[in-house]
């Protein structure tokens, strides 16, 4: 496309080249090309020099020879244009048609050479054209109005020229002054001309006749106003007349449009009552459904009135249909219906009607289920109890027999909680009947078990012990601090395995009966629901609240007990509680007579409480269900059963604080001596429990106190030296510890060593001595000697520590001498040891470990201070070995 | 001496017997097995005052709920536990507090609460401040305390015998009970 520079060079080009020449004045150009050829020419509107501008449309062509030569190939007067075709009004139309002689089709090149073309095209026709204008189509509007933006568009693009530009638009100036004589004006003047042939040749004459003329027409003129006058006057008339036609036109005008006016109203209040009447008939339509509504809900068939009313419970069918029939009316009391409605007198009246059926309903059920209730209870309780196997009784009969009634339950907890409530308590005295003699039979059973083996164990025992008949004493069997044979009767460790089975067998019997029974209970009673306690009769307004709650009643049987989040552990709580107070009311015997039933083993075995402990523990710490009745029972029991066991370790410990001694007492103290039957007997039954902890804190108890006895003992034995007692009693308790292996213990089973050792070393020390003191003596008389200067080699000059007195010295320990000292010493020490203990020969060789130790010393001595002097002792370390041994197996 | 029965309550593995035995015996059980009962006696010096405690060590799991009615009404003050590291062991003691102050029937029992396993800041899940203001609105006294790290320990039962001590002056000396077991 050619550029608005390119477009004024060629606007240029042509007026300097082609129009310059003739005194024309190229006013607009643009250049097209024809449809079928291609070569574009030039289509130029073109005007002539002032005073009498012609405007023509040129049609110029570039020269095919050269290129700067143009030919003017046509040329037209503006009136001859017939007809302008922009054939599209938007500005990006490229074609436009001429209708001249014949139809042109032009294509423009440039579209803002085509505007401006068609502008200017349009003022220059407007301008000099008279009589028929051509016609502009499909051109927009703005481009042919005079001060048409395109211009102003054009006069900026053109700025470049500025020159040409004020040229141009003063000659446009000049142009619009210049007004076309219409035709009429021309023929007229032309006639004028022609009537006045001879004015050129005379024109003062010309001049004379036409002021004379003038002055004629002046007259005819005034002659003609004065003549319209009466014309004027008519004419007045005639429009006086024509006003008041007007207004009684608009007379009419206004009535009529006082009737439509009415109409329009009329019509209006129709339009109003249609909507009325639709609006009351959609309220119908609604009134009529929510009737419906409150219909079907508060409707109860015939036939469910009947089996409300004379229901047969006792007959699967007609449970069935009271139950359903329950249902219904249950759900019709509950239904939801709007509170309004409820003020209606027949929705009262209906309800009133289902209170009455409920109530009547409720009481056939209250009295049905409490004669059931009763009757059952009766009819176990009158059977005779033949069993004299340790079991419980089960009473699955009893539940099969009232599950069928299990929704009737439901239904009461639901709608009458009084009665539900009532009917609970009937169960409860009924069953609880039952298991009350159920568990006496079975605890009473239970305990004329452990009668039976204790007294056959007794009796075994009076037999091989009748002797101690006399001596049966109040001290229990297995106290520490007493002497064994002062205890009272015990029992055998097979015994103890009885018992303990017997324990178990009575727990595990108990377990599955209680479950089943709490189980049934919670479904029967629906208990794990925690009902509204409002009743659900909606007679009055408050009902909206009660159907709320039933509502989330229901919602509550629907999703599971986990639904809620925090207030649902309350929940579980609450209900754990009612479940639990219910089974206390239905076994509330059991836990006496379980308590009752372990502390019959206390007059049995005294020990008894160790293995209740560790029993019961298995039962109570591996319960899943934590917070039930059974497992809160056990637990209780199990707290006292800790108490008996701390007591009874506490009996032990004080026992052996007060522990006495007596003339005949043996050096083995008795609490040492039996709590190696104890701590056989406890890590019999700990071994592998949870409860070890409880058993280890007593050991170390008892193990202390055992170890300040043995210690204050010691100093106020009747027969045996203190030493000995130590040594005797610290190696029993180490021997026993190191043989238990209890981890708790170990840190006392080092001490037990290493007291006995300490003890054995202050007994050789006491009781072996110095055999050959005098030798120890002299020496320590050399000792001084030489701590105080005088040499080692040069003792025996001194007089006191001569030779010979050595050898006098010497010759007082002959070998005979020194073995019967040894023999009378080995006589001693076997007096004091006891024989249970068995530490003679050990304390025998510690001392013979002693006195090769003081002979050494005593050699070494000689050999240092008398060296050479051939000096020694009358026996060597053969002979000591020999004299030891052969004491020690002569005895 | 006057004779002070404490009761020491809370949840499963808190830490009862931990805290009783660090304050009786100085040693710390690091290993846990769960209580049944277990009572301690141990003589102590409180406001150049001897005294004689009776601590009573109870079971904190489900099981052993039924006992507590029987704590409540012959103990004279309580220490409630819970665990900083466990929110459920926090928000179980408003109802053992309000069962104490059902079964004394009043609202004044000397009581201290503690948040034990201090020790174990890391793992905490109960913050200091929420068992202040548990405290506050307990009306008792509060401690953060480690049986582990020997934290506060003797403090818990020196402030009980004092509350005991405001709560009731000591009038005429009986002579106590020796035995704390309870004959059945």
């Amino acid at each position: 496309m050619l550029s608005i520079g390119a477009l004024a060079n060629i606007k240029h080009t042509l007026q300097k080249e082609l129009f310059l020449a003739a005194g024309e004045r190229l006013l607009s150009v643009v250049t097209v090309v024809k449809k079928k050829d291609k070569k574009p020419c030039y289509l130029c509107v073109v005007t002539t020099a002032p005073p009498v501008p012609v405007v023509t449309l040129v049609l110029v062509k570039q020269s095919e020879q050269r290129e700067s030569e143009y030919k003017r190939k046509r040329s037209w007067q503006l009136d001859e244009i017939k007809s302008v075709d922009g054939r599209n009004e938007q500005f990006e139309t490229h074609e436009f048609d001429l209708q001249l002689e014949k139809l042109y089709k032009w294509y423009a090149l440039n579209l803002h050479e085509r505007q401006n073309f068609l502008a200017v095209l349009n003022r220059q026709i407007q301008k000099s054209v008279r009589g028929q204008r051509a016609e502009f189509r499909n051109v927009p509007a703005a481009w042919l109005s005079e001060k048409s933006p395109e211009k102003v568009a054009l006069g900026r693009a053109a700025q470049k020229a500025e020159h040409i530009d004020d040229d141009e638009e003063d000659e446009e100036e000049e142009a619009q002054e210049f007004t076309a004589l219409t035709d009429k004006e021309a023929n007229e003047l032309g006639k004028l001309f022609s009537e006045c042939d001879f004015a050129i040749k005379d024109a003062e004459q010309f001049i004379e006749q036409l002021s004379r003329e003038l002055h004629d027409l002046d007259g005819a003129n005034i002659q003609s106003v004065l003549a319209s006058e009466q014309k004027v006057l008519k004419m007045m008339e005639h429009i006086d007349n024509a006003i008041s036609e007007a207004d009684k036109f608009e007379t009419r005008l206004d009535s009529y449009e006082d009737i439509l006016g009415h109409v329009k109203e009329t019509m209006e209040k129709i339009g109003g009552k249609n909507a009325m009447i639709e609006i009351a008939n959609n309220n119908n339509i609604k009134l009529m459904k929510e009737l419906n509504k409150v219909i079907s809900q508060l409707d109860l068939p015939h036939s469910q009135q009947q089996a409300l009313d004379e229901p047969d419970l006792k007959t699967a069918n007609g449970r069935k249909a009271a139950i359903a029939a329950a249902q219904c009316l249950q759900q019709a009391m509950n239904s939801d219906i709007d509170p309004a409605l409820l003020r209606l007198e027949a929705v009262q009246d209906q309800r009133k009607r289902f209170e009455k059926w409920k109530q009547k309903f409720s009481a056939t059920v209250s009295r049905f289920m409490n004669n059931l209730f009763i009757h059952l209870g009766n009819e176990i309780g009158d059977m005779p109890v033949t069993s004299t196997d340790l079991t419980l009784p089960n009473h699955s009969n009893v539940h099969r027999e009232l599950t069928p009634y299990t929704e009737l339950m439901h239904w009461t907890k639901a709608m009458d909680r009084k009665t539900y409530d009532g009917l609970m308590r009937v169960y409860t005295a009924s069953l609880s009947k039952i298991y009350d003699r159920d568990v006496r039979n079975f605890f009473n059973l239970a305990k004329m078990q452990v009668s039976e083996k204790l007294r056959s164990s007794r009796e075994d025992l009076d037999m091989s012990t009748s002797s101690r008949k006399s001596a049966v004493s109040t001290i229990p069997y297995g106290t520490l601090g007493i002497n064994r044979d002062q205890w009272g009767p015990g029992v055998e460790s097979a015994d103890r395995i009885r018992f303990d089975a017997l324990l178990e067998k009575v727990l595990a019997e108990l377990e599955p009966i209680a479950l089943q029974e709490q189980l049934f209970c919670i479904n029967f009673f629906q208990m794990d629901v925690i009902s509204p306690t409002t009743k659900n009769t909606q007679t009055t307004l408050e009902m909206e609240k009660a159907v709320d709650m039933s509502q989330s009643a229901v919602l509550g049987t629907a999703i599971s007990p986990s639904a809620e989040g925090v207030p649902q552990k309350r929940i579980d709580r609450q209900i754990n509680e009612d479940v639990r107070k219910l089974m206390m009311g239905l076994f509330g015997c059991l836990e006496p007579e379980l308590v009752s039933f372990i502390q019959s083993f206390e007059r049995v075995d005294s020990f008894y409480s160790l293995y209740v402990l560790v029993r019961l523990t298995q039962h109570v710490m591996s319960a899943q269900d934590t917070h039930s009745f059974l497992s809160m029972t056990f637990a209780s029991a199990l707290v006292q059963v800790k108490r008996n066991f701390d007591r009874f370790m506490q009996q032990q410990l004080q026992s052996i604080r007060e522990a006495k001694l007596h003339k005949r007492s043996k050096a083995i103290l008795p609490y040492v001596e039996n709590f190696e039957n104890f701590a056989q007997t406890a890590e019999g039954i700990f071994r592998k429990s949870d409860r070890r902890t409880d058993m280890e804190k007593w050991y170390l108890q008892l193990v202390n106190a055992i170890f300040e006895g043995i210690h204050l003992h010691s100093q106020e034995h009747p027969k045996t030296p203190s030493q000995v007692v130590r040594m005797e009693n610290y190696h029993h308790m180490y021997a026993l510890l190191a043989q238990l292996k209890v981890p708790g213990l170990d840190a006392l089973k080092k001490d037990a060593k290493s007291r006995y050792n300490e003890a054995l070393k202050a007994y050789v020390t006491q009781y072996f001595g110095r055999p050959l003191e005098k030798l120890n003596l002299f020496f320590e008389g050399v000792q001084q000697k030489v701590a105080q200067g005088v040499k080692e080699t040069e003792i025996s000059y001194q007089m006191a520590f001569s030779k010979q007195e050595l050898r006098k010295v010497i010759a007082q320990y002959p070998a005979r001498e020194v073995k019967k000292g040894l023999e009378n010493l080995y006589k001693k020490v076997e007096k004091h040891l006891s024989e249970e203990e068995n530490l003679l020969q050990v304390v025998w060789h510690a001392m013979q470990e002693e006195f090769i130790a003081q002979y050494n010393y005593l050699e070494e001595r000689i050999q240092k201070c008398y060296a050479g002097a051939m000096i020694n002792l009358e026996f060597n370390i053969q002979d000591i070995l020999a004299f030891f041994s052969d004491i020690a197996r002569s005895h | 001496m006057r004779e002070y029965k404490i009761v020491v309550l809370g949840s499963g593995g808190v830490g009862k017997s931990a805290l009783t035995v660090q304050f009786v015996q100085c040693i710390f059980v690091e290993k846990y097995d769960p209580t049944i009962e277990d009572s301690y006696r141990k003589q102590v010096e409180v406001d150049g005052q001897q005294c004689m405690l009776e601590i009573l060590d109870t079971a904190g799991t489900e099981q052993f709920t039924a006992m507590r009615d029987l704590y409540m009404k012959n103990g004279q003050g309580f220490v409630l536990v819970y665990s900083i590291t466990a929110q459920s062991t926090f928000n179980d003691l408003q109802d053992l507090r309000e069962q104490i102050l059902r079964v004394k029937d009043t609202d004044d029992v000397p009581m201290v609460l503690v948040g034990n396993k201090c020790d174990l800041e890391e793992e905490r899940v109960v913050g200091k401040e929420l068992g202040k203001s548990l405290a506050t609105q307990f009306n008792c006294a509060f401690m953060e305390t480690s049986a582990k790290a020997k934290v506060n320990v003797n403090d818990i039962f020196y402030d009980l015998v004092r509350q005991i001590n405001k709560k009731s002056p000591e009038k005429k000396q009986k002579k106590p009970k020796k035995s704390l077991c309870v004959l059945l």
